[in-house]
Order: C-alpha cells, then sequence, then structure tokens
C-alpha cells in the first residue's frame, strides 16, 4: 500500500472522515507563495540575529555598575533593556515564524469523527472481568502465601520509603544549627563567662569597630547594634550581622517623654537614663520592627503593621502581634564609656515556636 | 626727738594705705584673672549671625510662625511645639520643603510649595538659631555635600533609613496616617537637615552616630538611585521590589498571552 492509502485506511479506520483536504497553494510557484516563505524565512532569520546579539551583549555589553555622574552610565544602564529587548525578540520572532509558517503552507483539513457512546457493552465487560479472574487464578497466587506475604512486606517498605524521601525533608530540627542546646531562648548576647563584656556596636559599613556612647545620640534617636566583644574578628563580625537574633534597636526616648516611661516588671533596671534597648525581631513573625517614630514613641513593624509603645516596654498597641519586643538590659562601662549589655534578654526573641511558654 | 618718731608715723601710715590700696588692687585684679581663667565659657545660645539677619527673621517670625510657636518660640498648646533648641537646621528642612508654615493640623504636616523665599529661610533660620540654638546647618552646599563612597552609603542606608524609606528611596507608610516620604528631589541640605533634626518622626541621627562623612555617603547613595536614576530596565514600576514586578509580570503577561490565544483561536 502506498503512503496516501495507508493514510486513508489509518482515518477510517478510526471512523474519520476528511471533508475537504485543500492544498494551501494549488498552483505551485506563485508569487503570493514566494513571498510567504519569504515571510516564514524573515521571521526565522530575525530569530537567529536577535539571538546572536543577544549572546553578544551577554557577554560584551558593561553591565558592571556605573555610578550615575560617572562616564559610560548610559552603557551601564542600557544593559538589562539591551538583553531583554534581544532575547525577547528572538523567542518572539520564532513564535510568529511558526504561527505564520502554521497559517500558510499546512493544510487546513476539515475532518469529521462519528462519535461513540459511552461504556463497553455488557458482554465485554463480563468477559474481561472473566479474565482478569482466571488470570489470577492460573498464576496460582492466592495458594502461596509465602509469595504473598514477602511480596506486601516488599512493596509496603518501598512504599514507606518512597514517602519517606518528601516527607523527610520537611523534618527539620530547628536546634541544629545552634551554637548550644538553648539556641532558640538564647541570643549572641548571652554572657558565655564571667564579667564578659558584650558591647553594642554599630554597623556603619566597614570593619571599623564603631561602638556607642551615651553622648552619641541625641534625644529622639534610634540605632541598630549588635553584640560585639573585645577581640572579635571581622569574620565574627559578619557572623553577627548574618545572625537573625542579634539586632536590637537602642533609642534615646525624648526627656518629656521619658517622664512617662512606665515599665514592666523585672525589667526596672534595664534601661540606662532615657536609653532603651529592644530586640529588632518582631513577635508576630519576626520582621525586623524598625520603624521607630519618635514623637509618638511607636515602633511600627512594616510586615503586617504591629506597633509597640516605646514608652510601655514596647508592648503591643496595635496589629496582629501579641506579645512585647524582648528589652535588654543596658549599661555603661565604667572604664571605657561605652554601652555594655548586663546579660542576654530573659525571654525569648521573636515568633513562637512549640516549645515556648509564654 | 619728738618729730622723729611722728614723722615715721605719719609716713608708715600713708606707707600702709598705699600699701593697702595696692593689696586690694592686687587682690581685685588676682580674683578677676582667675575668674576668668576658671569660669567656664557660658552654655547658652549666642547670636553669633548677622543682627540685621536675625532682626529680619524676627520681622518674619512674627508674621509667619507666632501664632503656633508663641512669642518667644515657647510653644502654643495643641498647635505648635517649641522651637527653642530645634536649631537652624530644622527651620530650614521644615520651611524650605513648604512643611511650614503649616496649613492646618493633621498626622504629618504635608510637603508643598514652599511659602518662605530662599532668603526668608535663612532669616527665619538665623533668627531661631540666635534665640533657641540648637543643631546647625553644614558649610557647604549642594554636589559638595554627596559624599565619595555610595556603596557604603547604601549600606548606612539599609542600616538606618530603608526600613521606613524603602530600600531605594521610595518612601512607605507609618501608623496612623502618616508617612516616610519619598526621597525623589530632594535636594542634598533638605537631606542632611532631616537627618541632623528629625523632622516630625523621623530619629534624630547626630553628628555623633552618622559622622559627617557617612551622610554625606548617604546622601551620595540616595542621589544614585532616586530621579530616574535607578531604573536601568525602563521602568522601576513602583520600586518597590518582586511584589510588584511579579504582580505586573503577571497580570500583563497573563492578559497578554490570553490576548494572543485568543487572536490565534479567533482566526480560524
Amino acid at each position: 500500500m502506498s503512503r496516501d492509502e495507508l493514510v486513508k485506511l489509518g482515518s477510517k479506520l478510526d471512523g474519520v472522515e476528511l471533508v475537504e483536504y485543500p492544498d494551501p497553494w494549488p498552483v505551485k510557484g506563485t508569487r503570493a507563495e514566494k513571498r510567504a516563505e519569504r515571510m516564514v524565512a524573515f521571521w526565522f532569520a530575525l530569530s537567529g540575529l536577535a539571538g546572536l546579539a543577544f549572546v553578544v551583549a551577554f557577554i560584551w555589553w558593561p553591565a558592571k555598575y556605573v555610578a550615575p555622574d560617572e562616564d559610560g552610565h548610559l552603557m551601564y544602564s542600557l544593559y538589562t533593556p539591551v538583553i531583554g529587548l534581544t532575547l525577547g525578540v528572538a523567542i518572539l520572532a520564532v513564535g510568529i515564524g511558526v504561527l505564520n509558517y502554521t497559517r500558510k503552507f499546512v493544510p487546513h483539513e476539515i475532518a469529521v469523527q462519528e462519535r461513540h457512546d459511552g461504556g463497553s457493552n455488557e458482554l465485554d465487560k463480563a468477559t474481561i472481568l472473566a479474565n482478569l479472574a482466571d488470570a489470577g487464578n492460573r498464576s496460582t497466587i492466592s495458594r502461596r502465601p509465602m509469595i504473598k506475604r514477602s511480596l506486601a512486606f516488599g512493596g509496603g517498605v518501598l512504599g514507606l520509603a518512597l514517602t519517606a524521601l518528601p516527607l523527610g525533608s520537611l523534618l527539620r530540627n530547628p536546634h541544629a544549627q545552634s551554637d548550644n542546646k538553648d539556641g532558640l531562648i538564647h541570643t549572641p548576647w548571652q554572657h558565655t563567662k564571667e564579667g564578659e563584656k558584650v558591647f553594642l556596636r554599630r554597623a556603619t559599613g566597614t570593619d571599623e569597630v564603631s561602638l556607642v556612647r551615651p553622648e552619641d545620640m541625641d534625644a529622639g534617636a534610634m540605632d541598630t547594634v549588635f553584640p560585639y566583644r573585645e577581640g572579635d574578628t571581622a569574620h565574627d563580625w559578619t557572623k553577627m550581622l548574618l545572625r537573625g537574633d542579634s539586632p536590637v534597636m537602642l533609642i534615646r526616648l525624648r526627656p518629656a517623654d521619658a517622664a512617662r516611661v512606665i515599665k514592666h516588671e523585672g525589667q526596672e533596671d534595664f534601661n540606662y537614663g532615657d536609653f532603651y534597648a529592644y530586640t529588632k525581631i518582631c513577635s508576630h513573625v519576626g520582621c525586623p520592627t524598625s520603624l521607630y517614630e519618635q514623637r509618638t514613641n511607636r515602633i511600627l513593624c512594616p510586615c503586617h503593621q504591629s506597633q509597640f509603645d516605646a514608652l510601655q516596654y514596647a508592648k503591643p498597641v496595635f496589629g496582629p502581634a501579641t506579645r512585647k519586643l524582648a528589652q535588654l538590659p543596658i549599661a555603661v562601662d565604667e572604664e571605657t564609656g561605652y554601652f555594655i549589655s548586663t546579660g542576654d534578654f530573659i525571654e525569648p526573641i521573636g515568633p513562637a515556636y512549640w516549645e515556648r511558654k509564654s | 626727738m619728738t618729730t622723729q618718731p611722728k614723722k615715721r608715723r605719719g609716713r608708715t601710715k600713708l606707707r600702709r594705705r598705699v600699701a593697702g590700696l595696692l593689696a586690694l588692687g592686687i587682690a581685685l585684679m588676682g580674683v578677676g584673672a582667675l575668674y576668668s581663667v576658671l569660669v567656664p565659657e557660658p552654655q547658652t545660645a549666642q547670636a553669633q549671625q548677622d543682627p540685621v539677619m536675625v532682626r529680619e527673621g524676627a520681622k518674619i517670625y512674627n508674621n509667619t510662625c507666632i501664632s503656633c510657636h508663641g512669642a518667644n518660640l515657647e510653644g502654643v498648646k495643641d498647635r505648635g511645639p517649641s522651637l527653642i533648641g530645634v536649631g537652624e537646621a530644622s527651620v530650614y528642612f521644615q520651611t524650605s520643603t513648604g512643611r511650614m508654615p503649616a496649613v492646618a493640623q493633621s498626622a504629618q504636616i504635608p510637603e508643598k510649595p514652599r511659602v518662605l523665599s530662599p532668603q526668608e529661610v535663612d532669616a527665619v533660620s538665623a533668627y531661631v538659631q540666635a534665640n533657641g540654638g540648637g543643631v546647625e546647618m553644614p558649610e557647604e552646599k549642594g554636589a559638595a555635600l554627596r559624599g565619595e563612597d555610595p556603596a557604603r552609603g547604601g549600606e548606612l542606608f539599609r542600616f538606618n533609613c530603608a526600613s521606613c524609606h524603602n530600600f531605594t528611596g521610595r518612601g512607605g507608610a507609618l501608623s496612623s496616617g502618616k508617612e516616610a516620604p519619598a526621597l525623589d528631589g530632594v535636594a542634598e541640605e533638605e537631606m542632611y537637615a532631616a537627618m541632623l533634626s528629625g523632622p516630625q518622626n523621623m530619629p534624630r541621627f547626630s553628628e555623633r552616630q552618622l559622622s559627617p562623612e557617612e551622610k554625606k555617603d548617604i546622601i551620595a547613595y540616595v542621589k544614585s538611585v532616586t530621579d530616574g536614576n535607578n531604573n536601568p530596565g525602563g521602568s522601576p514600576i513602583g520600586g518597590l521590589g518582586p511584589q510588584s514586578e511579579g504582580f505586573i509580570a503577571f497580570v500583563v503577561g497573563i492578559a497578554a498571552l490570553l490576548g494572543i490565544t485568543l487572536w490565534i483561536g479567533a482566526k480560524h
């Protein structure tokens, strides 16, 4: 059988009848056909050229940051548009080319297929059931309990293993990464030995050690500080900056506001004069809550709009947070005049976890 | 014999008087010298500005500021705070950005076209500085306030400013209707004055907390990401990060794909 006959036979067996199967270009070599061919070729070629331009721009176009007032800023700022544009044109042109080819050169046939009614007939249903039951019976599996049980064992264990694979990646020990087993309760502010001085260090964007003295801050000021111990290296500092539980907001209240402060029981001596230090980690889900408003004395968390009152032990006054921000006990080191913390937070910082009591 | 003692007595009397006067004089001078050495410079605010300018400033103050800030900068209850100790930096920021004189009480005094001319701003600043003292403006002006190291400025900006003003100075919401403004088009002096004086609810950053060099680096960073300097892709789409970009890519992209699909289907 020739190919045409085979095609026809296939359609017939499937109950498909081709009503119309026109050749898109019945007369060969017309100008319209040539034009359509050129059009498709043009899009594919354009795609190739744009792709080539993308590769060239991706490799050689200046991508390194150039400040706005320096030479070459325009070229730098064109980097993203250029690679986006070239790659975009390359993909788009391929798409348009394929579309055009399909529309112009693939025949648009009209085929009619008989619709079958749903469901097999009763005879088929009865025979297939009998067939399956017969096969099961002839395999003698029901008479061989040892094979049955070992198969159940093997299959069951394999099933368990396949379940454990995706589930296991969801199980994590939250304490595995911490330095000690109470890692969720303690922070890097914890004193590791007797009489240790943990200074409040501000981040300056350099490795220079910048500690805070009371006179450094005006009334109505806030600074973000991290723990620093004498002898800490630049590496230790990077670690402190990366740790989620180390940032602390050091706030100097305005004197008139400081007179209205209400302290929490057990935290009466945690402040130093008008200076109060609260953790930056929100007690709701742990966002950095550092939007300090110096006149309303509110600390706002940008994620879910929880607000804490800096005049009342940072208790929540608005939003979803239910716990106060933990307060860090601070004092001024008599030898050096710098702020130090006199101990760790007395409660866990940040959001809830299973073992949390408060 | 009789005159001798008399004479001597007279001489000694004169000598005693002269010596007494001399001793008094020396003692007084000594006390004066000691006083001037030992007593420290008075800590009160001193008028160092041009007195003509201060008088001019007083005139403007009495016309535009007095009803809310009081005749002696002491403030008026429920209207305006005391201006004693706010300094010229605060006055400069508030008036040159048009926030002051304010139109009405609100959660936050909005920025508007400036009412006072630059000369008037300088005069009122001089008046408030002369009478209340406080933080002063830096000597440099304009581009001289841009630091050398915008990269470090960026680090400092993210530590100290980004929580309210957004990573690229787009601004953001605060509590109860207040907001941290976007930093587009803010002059270098205004940024410096704002950091120093802490206008409205912004915390203050003294020269010891953020050194002048650090402040200038921050200004250099802000200038490098605002006023359209930070949209290499053509449009910053609000500059709010992945949320707006993802949203717009999704909405625009899906709509475009739907449109194309419908177009392809409609042709046949």
